[in-house]
C-alpha cells in the first residue's frame, strides 16, 4: 500500500511540470524546499524531542550562503549549493554546542535568541548582506535557468535528502533519538553520551535546513533578513504540527499544505495572516495529531472536552 | 575466596547546602553478592545511589569498580565499563516497542548508536529477544512499551539493564509501587537472573520481606552514615539497628509502601 | 596609536562631555525602561504561573495603545479624561485577557511546549491583522494630555514632563505589584504557583481562577503600558513585533518569572538602548540579543535570579 502510494506520488511529481502553469511550477519548487525544511525540523522535534525555536536560522543561513557566494564571489551554482548545508551545519555546530546544554523551554529560548542575534547581524552587517534590502538577483543561469529544469533539479536533490533522512531516523541512531525524546536519563544509562547525540542531531538538522534554504533562495533569486525575524520561528513548527509530528511523512504533507494554503489565500486577500492564525488554532484545539494522524482524532477530541 | 571487591566505596561524602546527606560511607561488595541497602526515609539511600552512578558528584571519597577509580565519572562511561542501573520510578521508552527498547539499549552498550544508515529493526534482534525471554516478556516484543502493566515495565527495565552484559547491577527500589505478591515475584526474578548470569547486585529496598528473601549481606544507612553492615542474621540481631529502624519495620513486615 | 584611541573615543564617546545629553538619554532610558517594565512584568508573571511564553503579549500592548487612541478621540485631555484613557487600556485588556485565557489557553496548559508556542503565535497573527481591519493601516498618535505637556525644569535641566510622569507611574505600578504579590493572600498563591506547582494544589487553591486572574492581570498591564505609550509611540500595525522582542529580552535577563528581575532588566535594556545608540549606533540592537543569548548560556535563571 505504502509502495503504491509512493509510486503514484513519484509519477505525479514527475509529470507535474507538464500539467501545472509556470506559476505553480514555481510554487512546487517551494513545496519541495519547505518539505525538506520541515523534515529537518522534525528530526529535532518529532524524533529528538528538542523544540528548536530558532530553526529558521539554518534555513536562512543556507539561503545567505548560497546567495552571497554567487553574488559576491561569482561561485558556480553547484558549489554555492554544496556550501549551503555545510555552512549551516557549521553554524548549527557552534550554536548547538551551547543549546544542547539546556532542555525544554530554555532550549527553545536559547535557539530563539541566537536566531534573533543573527537577524540583527543580517540587518546591520550592511556591507556583507545589504541589510534590509537583502541579496537579490541570484537566479541560476545556464542549464538551470529554466523553471522546469530547476524543478527537476530540486526534486532530485530533495528526494535524495529525504531518503537520507529516512534512513537516518530508522537507523540505530534514529532509534536512539526516539528513545532520547522518551527518556534522556535512561539513554545515558545504556551507555550513550546524550549531549553529543543531541548535538550531532542539531548539526544534521541544521545542515538539511541549510540545503533547503539554498534551494529556495535560488528559486526566488533572493534572500532577506526577514527570513530570520521572530515571526519566522513558527513556520517549521506549524508545518510539522500541521502534518503531524512523530511520523516521517507528516511534516512533508504539512509543508505542502502550508505552502499551497499560503499561496491560495494570500492570492485572495491581504489578510492571509488572520487565516493562518485561525488554521493554527483549529489545528491545536481540534487536530493535535495533524493531518496524518486523524484516526486518533476522536480520542483526542474527547480528551480535550474531558479536560 | 579472596576476590577483589567488585565495588569498593571509601569515605563517600555528599553535602547539600547545610545538610550532610552522606557523612563518609565505606563499603565493599564482593563478587556475586546480593547486597541490600536499607534505612529509613531520608537516610541517604537515594543520594548514595545517585553518587555511585555518576548523577551526583561526591564532595569527598572514592568509588572503585573492579579496582578502577570511577568516582564522579558520567553515567554513559560507567555503563560502558559494566555497571547497569534501574530507577525507582520505572524508566523505559514508552513510545518504542518492547523489543525496540532492548535493541536501543543493546546499541547503546555496543556503541552502535552512531550508525546512521543501516536499519535499526534488524540490529541485535536475537540477543534482544533472549533478554526478553530471560525476564519473561518474550511474547510481548511487538507491543508499545508504554502499554505494558507496571510489573511488566519493571521487568522490561531489568532486560534493558541486562542487555549490556553488566557485571554489577544497581537497582533502586526494584519493587516500588507493587503489591506484596508482585514484590516477591520481582525480587525472585532478580535473584534467579543474578545467579544465572553470575552478577553482583546492590539494591535499595523498603520492604523487609523482600530484603531478607534474597540479600546475602545488608547495609543499614542512617542519617548519611553506615549504621551496620553484615549478614542478614547479624543485622537482624544488631541492637542499634533495632532501635533506630528495624524493630518497627520487622513488626510491620513490609506493610509500608 | 594614541591618536587612534582618542579618535575612537571622540567618535564613540564624545557625547559624554555634554551633561545635558547624558541626562536626556538617562531620562529617555529610564522612562522607556518603565514602559518595557509594564509589558515585561505581565509577560514574566504569566510565564511564572502558567509556564507559557506568550508571544501575543506584544499584541496586547498594541491593542492597549489603539484603545487609548480611540478613547482619546472621545475624551478631553484633562486629568479625569486621561485617567479614563488609561483605564480603557487596562480594563479593555483585562477583559480580552480573560476571554483568551478561558477560551483558549486553558485548554493547552498540559499540551507540549510546541502547541503552547503555536497557540500564542496564532494569536499574534490574528491580532496583527485584526487591528488592521479595525483601525486601518495608518499610524495614530494620542495627544499628550494638557497637564503633562511641555517641559519641567529640574537640576538646572529641562525634561519633557510626560517622560517624568512615565517614570513616576512605572514606579507606582512596581510598588503596587510588589504589594499585591508580597502582602496579599492572592499574591502568596501567585508566588507559590511560580515556585512550586504542587504546593499550590496542596494549599487547596482554585488554580483555574488563579490562572485566569494572572493572565488577565498580565494582559491588563500590557494594555496599560500600551495606553501610556500612545502619546510617544506611533500607534500602527506592526507595533507589537518590536515591542514583544524587547520584552522577551527583558524577561530573560531578569529571570523568567521574576517581577523584580523584570524591573532591573527593563532598566538595563533601556540603558543599553539609549546609550548604545549614542556609542555604537549599528551595534545597539546586536548587543541586546547578544546579551540575551549570553544570559541564557551562563545564567538561564536570569541575571537577577538565583543561579541554577
Amino acid at each position: 500500500m505504502t509502495r503504491l502510494l509512493l509510486a503514484a506520488l513519484a509519477c505525479a511529481l514527475l509529470v507535474a511540470p507538464f500539467v501545472l502553469s509556470s506559476f505553480w511550477v514555481h510554487i512546487a519548487v517551494k513545496v519541495l524546499a519547505f518539505a525538506l525544511y520541515a523534515s529537518s525540523f522534525n528530526l529535532l522535534l518529532g524524533y529528538g524531542g528538542m523544540l528548536s525555536f530558532g530553526h529558521a536560522a539554518y534555513f536562512a543561513m543556507g539561503g545567505y550562503a548560497c546567495a552571497l557566494l554567487i553574488a559576491r564571489a561569482d561561485a558556480p551554482i553547484l558549489l554555492a549549493l554544496a556550501a549551503a548545508p555545510l555552512l549551516s551545519a557549521a553554524l548549527a555546530g557552534a550554536i548547538g554546542y551551547f543549546c544542547v546544554r539546556r532542555s525544554g523551554i530554555y532550549f527553545a529560548m536559547l535557539t530563539f535568541a541566537f536566531q534573533m542575534l543573527l537577524y540583527t547581524i543580517a540587518l546591520k552587517a550592511i556591507g556583507l548582506t545589504n541589510g534590509d534590502d537583502g541579496v537579490t538577483g541570484v537566479r541560476p543561469s545556464g542549464l538551470l535557468s529554466d523553471a522546469v529544469d530547476y524543478y527537476y533539479f530540486t526534486l532530485a536533490i530533495v528526494a535524495t535528502a529525504l531518503v537520507l533522512l529516512y534512513r537516518l531516523v530508522n537507523s540505530p541512531f534514529g532509534f536512539t533519538l526516539r528513545a532520547l525524546r522518551n527518556n534522556p536519563r535512561r539513554v545515558e544509562y545504556v551507555g550513550v553520551p546524550v549531549r553529543l547525540h543531541q548535538w550531532v542531531t542539531f548539526v544534521v538538522a541544521g545542515g538539511f535546513a541549510g540545503l533547503a534554504g539554498g534551494l529556495y533562495a535560488l528559486s526566488i533569486g533572493s534572500v532577506f533578513p526577514n527570513w530570520l525575524n521572530w515571526t519566522e520561528s513558527a513556520t517549521p513548527v506549524v508545518m510539522a504540527v500541521l502534518g503531524g509530528l512523530h511520523t516521517f511523512a507528516g511534516p512533508i504533507v504539512g509543508a505542502a499544505v502550508y505552502v499551497v494554503l499560503e499561496t491560495v489565500i494570500s492570492g485572495q486577500t491581504e489578510y492571509w495572516h488572520i487565516f493562518m492564525g485561525a488554521i493554527i488554532l483549529f489545528l491545536i484545539l481540534v487536530l493535535p495529531e495533524g493531518l496524518t494522524g486523524t484516526p486518533r482524532l476522536r480520542r483526542r477530541m474527547l480528551a480535550l472536552i474531558g479536560r | 575466596m579472596t576476590d577483589a571487591p567488585v565495588l569498593l566505596v571509601e569515605g563517600l561524602q555528599k553535602r547539600f547546602g547545610g545538610l550532610q546527606a552522606l557523612g563518609g560511607v565505606d563499603l565493599a561488595v564482593q563478587p556475586r553478592e546480593i547486597r541490600a541497602i536499607i534505612g529509613p526515609n531520608g537516610a541517604g539511600k537515594s543520594t548514595f545511589f545517585n553518587t555511585l552512578t555518576g548523577l551526583l558528584q561526591p564532595d569527598a571519597g572514592r568509588v572503585l569498580f573492579e579496582g578502577r577509580d570511577i568516582t564522579g565519572r558520567p553515567p554513559h562511561i560507567l555503563t560502558r565499563l559494566g555497571i547497569a542501573r534501574t530507577f525507582q520510578i520505572t524508566s523505559i521508552f514508552p513510545d518504542l516497542t518492547v523489543l525496540q527498547n532492548v535493541q536501543v539499549a543493546l546499541a547503546g552498550y555496543r556503541g552502535e548508536t552512531w550508525r546512521m544508515w543501516r536499519p535499526a529493526a534488524r540490529s541485535g534482534v536475537e540477543r534482544s529477544n533472549s533478554m526478553l525471554e530471560l525476564v519473561g516478556l518474550a511474547q510481548q516484543g511487538g507491543r508499545p512499551a508504554g502499554t505494558l502493566a507496571h510489573g511488566d515495565q519493571k521487568r522490561l527495565e531489568l532486560a534493558i539493564a541486562l542487555a549490556g552484559e553488566p557485571r554489577l547491577l544497581l537497582l533502586d527500589e526494584p519493587t516500588a509501587g507493587m503489591t506484596a505478591q508482585e514484590r516477591l515475584e520481582a525480587i525472585n526474578l532478580v535473584h534467579r537472573v543474578a545467579v544465572e548470569l553470575g552478577l553482583t547486585v546492590v539494591f535499595t529496598e523498603h520492604d523487609m520481606a523482600v530484603v531478607f528473601a534474597v540479600a546475602t549481606r545488608i547495609c543499614v544507612l542512617h542519617q548519611g552514615r553506615l549504621l551496620a553492615d553484615g549478614t542478614p542474621e547479624e543485622v537482624r540481631a544488631d541492637r542499634q539497628v533495632q532501635e533506630v529502624y528495624l524493630g518497627d519495620s520487622l513488626e510491620a513486615d513490609g506493610a509500608e509502601p | 596609536m594614541i591618536d587612534l584611541v582618542s579618535a575612537f573615543f571622540v567618535e564613540h564617546f564624545g557625547w559624554m562631555q555634554y551633561p545635558v545629553v547624558v541626562a536626556r538619554q538617562l531620562l529617555a532610558a529610564v522612562s522607556y525602561g518603565m514602559m518595557l517594565f509594564l509589558i515585561a512584568s505581565g509577560l514574566t508573571l504569566i510565564f511564572g504561573v502558567t509556564r507559557i511564553l506568550n508571544f501575543a503579549h506584544g499584541g496586547m500592548f498594541m491593542i492597549g495603545a489603539y484603545l487609548a487612541v480611540t478613547a482619546g478621540m472621545l475624551l478631553p485631555g484633562s486629568v479625569p479624561g486621561f485617567m479614563l484613557i488609561l483605564l480603557a487600556g487596562l480594563v479593555g485588556l483585562m477583559l480580552l485577557g480573560t476571554v483568551v485565557e478561558v477560551g483558549l489557553l486553558r485548554r493547552i496548559y498540559h499540551a507540549p511546549h510546541e502547541f503552547q508556542l503555536l497557540l500564542t503565535f496564532a494569536l499574534v497573527f490574528v491580532i496583527g491583522d485584526a487591528v488592521k481591519l479595525i483601525w486601518g493601516r495608518q499610524d495614530y498618535s494620542l495627544q499628550t494630555p494638557d497637564f503633562l505637556q511641555g517641559a519641567t525644569r529640574a537640576l538646572g535641566l529641562t525634561f519633557p514632563t510626560y517622560r517624568l510622569f512615565l517614570i513616576g507611574f512605572g514606579l507606582a505600578v512596581a510598588v503596587g505589584l510588589w504589594y499585591l504579590l508580597n502582602r496579599t493572600r492572592w499574591g502568596t498563591f501567585v508566588r507559590a504557583a511560580t515556585m512550586d506547582r504542587d504546593m499550590l494544589s496542596a494549599l487547596g487553591v482554585n488554580t483555574g481562577r488563579l490562572f485566569t486572574g494572572v493572565f488577565a492581570l498580565g494582559a491588563g498591564l500590557a494594555g496599560l503600558g500600551g495606553a501610556l505609550a500612545a502619546p510617544i509611540f506611533a500607534v500602527g500595525p506592526g507595533l507589537h513585533i518590536q515591542v514583544i522582542i524587547e520584552a522577551f529580552v527583558v524577561v530573560v535577563i531578569g529571570g523568567m518569572g521574576s517581577i523584580g528581575g523584570a524591573l532591573a532588566g527593563a532598566l538595563l535594556v533601556g540603558l543599553v538602548n539609549a546609550f548604545g545608540v549614542l556609542a555604537f549606533p549599528d551595534l545597539a540592537l546586536v548587543m541586546t540579543f547578544a546579551l540575551m543569548a549570553i544570559v541564557l548560556v551562563v545564567r538561564p535563571r536570569g541575571l537577577f535570579g538565583k543561579p541554577e
